[in-house]
């Protein structure tokens, strides 16, 4: 028996199908004989009490999952996200690099530093990239901080509004699709295999509507991972060695029949009927992989 | 008593220098934000970013924040397959009070009790007045307040954790809460309890430059917090003891 503590938020909670999944996490948990208890930022001191730590809140170095997931390892404990995974995933400049060093296929990619963000510097981006170039700040997750310009004025306003929390930033050849693969990977074996479409006329799968607060999501198509394309499986196993043995969710571009890596997050979302839609064991097999 | 200490200091970080040249890393390079006066190899971060340089880095910032220039140049020799001081993962660690704290704890230095929290009444509830309360959120400088008040203190809460978006770590104030500037563990308090503690952390996370708070009370001396240090708060003599310092490091002396 291992008491497993799963680190959320309340926001984890807003959203009937993120909640219904948690759900299913906690009664697939007890019915392996396990202990599954939700654990809030109040409760962190609580840690040393249990055997494993699934983190289901939003990770980032500067977000209290990182505290989670960093004291749980400090204390030996088998967490997910682990730390290293976490550093890695939630700093684009740190994961692009690897993917460079190590030949993983990404997206065409520039590193920018504020240093170097001058006209000359963005004439030659758009020289090489053409014309409209992604901005993504490092720390970008859900769509968020990832913005397509077309122009130096753009370029400079969104720059400039990611610079403020990093001194670098990454630029992006635009690559159009109508989905992107997302590929769920637990300790180097293939989980799911879905496909994150882009909301009609948009080119990202979530998108802020216009003049509104609220978000848009494109839909989720789901796979059977025995069906999906051996070589989509082989480069998404690829992209996550250069990371770890966690969880991630691997977003990949099919560009005429090839695979580019678009990134890996840790922490991937895992929604009541969708990731889970064809494979229905996936909540057992994380379950099983905390538990070991 | 100090003259041994600071024998030891300079052998630690000669063995780690060793260490790394056992390893495989050749000659050592520094990269400094800073103007040190030394004749090490020296270069600015601007400059080792764009390089392929192989051997041993020791990163000279007076700031290591997450995504910061400091971190980058961590990031940069490593990703390179360089040792480096300081690593990413202490350069993220140090800044995160309660990351710090236990692992500073578990290396042996004293420390303060602490919570994690953003609800004021779970605050009141373990500690009384006054009590401090750091920043988790790595965004400011001087990212700390005393509170000695429910009214101090639920203006504290909000403004260190953001408007309740980040968590906060609060500690009792137990005594008199000092704060010290490091130079690879070494920093220029009277008091021998502060000395250690600076040299403990040191020895955890090797972050060459940098702010200490520690509480001192029942007689000993406690880490409280870390910061990095504003490039305004480095006067001419503490650049010239970091550049005695990064000197010694690289065995390479000290040029006027």
């Amino acid at each position: 028996m291992t008491r497993i503590a799963c680190f959320v938020e309340k926001y984890n909670f807003t959203y009937s199908y993120e909640a219904e999944a948690l759900q299913t996490f906690k009664e697939t948990a007890q019915k392996l004989g396990h202990e599954f208890h939700f654990m809030f930022r109040s409760g962190l001191s609580e840690i040393p009490k249990y055997e494993a730590v699934f983190i289901r809140a939003t990770t980032d170095p500067l977000y209290t999952a990182y505290l989670v997931s960093k004291t749980a390892w400090e204390l030996g404990l088998k967490v997910v996200d682990d730390p290293i995974s976490i550093r890695i995933c939630a700093n684009k400049i740190h994961q692009y690099r690897l993917f460079e060093k190590h030949g993983v296929p990404c997206i065409p990619t520039i590193f920018l530093s504020k240093e170097e963000f001058h006209h000359r510097q963005i004439a030659e981006i758009f020289e090489v990239f053409g014309k409209p170039v992604v901005i993504k700040a490092p720390y970008t997750s859900f769509s968020r901080y990832v913005e397509k310009v077309s122009c130096e004025t753009s370029f400079r306003e969104v720059a400039k509004r990611f610079f403020r929390r990093s001194d670098y930033i990454v630029v992006q050849k635009f690559m159009p699709s109508s989905f992107d693969w997302r590929v769920g990977v637990l300790n180097g074996e293939v989980l799911y295999v879905c496909k994150y479409m882009m909301p009609k006329g948009k080119w990202k799968h979530g998108m802020k509507k216009r003049g509104k607060p609220s978000f848009m999501w494109g839909r989720t198509v789901t796979l059977k991972r025995d069906n999906a394309p051996q070589r989509l499986k082989e480069t998404a196993l690829k992209a996550c060695s250069m990371i770890g043995k966690g969880l991630y969710g691997v977003d990949i571009k099919e560009v005429y029949g090839d695979y580019v890596v678009v990134e890996v997050n840790d922490n991937p979302s895992i929604y009541k009927g969708q990731e889970d839609l064809r494979d229905k064991d996936i909540y057992e097999k994380i379950i099983r992989f905390l538990a070991e | 008593m100090q003259a041994f200490q600071g024998q030891q200091l300079i052998l630690n970080i000669l063995k780690c220098f060793s260490d790394s040249l056992l390893s495989g890393a050749s000659c050592l390079l520094v990269v400094s934000n800073i103007d040190l006066k030394t004749n090490a190899p020296i270069t600015k971060p601007s400059t080792f970013l764009k390089s392929s340089f192989r051997g041993f880095v020791l990163n000279i910032n007076n700031d290591y924040r997450y995504m910061k220039m400091g971190y980058y140049v961590s990031l940069h020799a490593e990703i390179l397959g360089n040792d480096v001081i300081p690593t990413t993962e202490n350069a993220v660690d140090v800044y995160r009070p309660p990351i710090l704290l236990t692992r500073a704890a578990k290396n042996g230095t004293p420390t303060t009790p602490f919570i994690v929290t953003d609800s004021v009444k779970q605050i009141m509830a373990e500690f009384a007045f006054p009590v401090v309360v750091f920043a988790v959120n790595p965004f400011s400088f001087n990212g700390f307040q005393i509170a000695k008040n429910r009214t101090a203190l639920y203006r504290a809460v909000k403004s260190l954790s953001m408007n309740y978006r980040y968590a906060v770590c609060a500690h009792p104030l137990r005594g008199e809460l000092v704060s010290v500037k490091c130079f690879f563990g070494e920093c220029a308090s009277e008091d021998d309890g502060v000395r250690a503690v600076a040299r403990k952390v040191y020895e955890t996370f090797k972050v060459p430059v940098c702010k200490l708070y520690v509480q001192r009370f029942n007689g000993g001396a406690h880490l409280c917090g870390l910061q990095p240090l504003k490039m305004g708060e480095l006067t001419p003599s503490d650049v010239d003891l970091l550049s005695k310092m990064v000197s010694r490091f690289s065995g390479k002396g000290w040029s006027d």
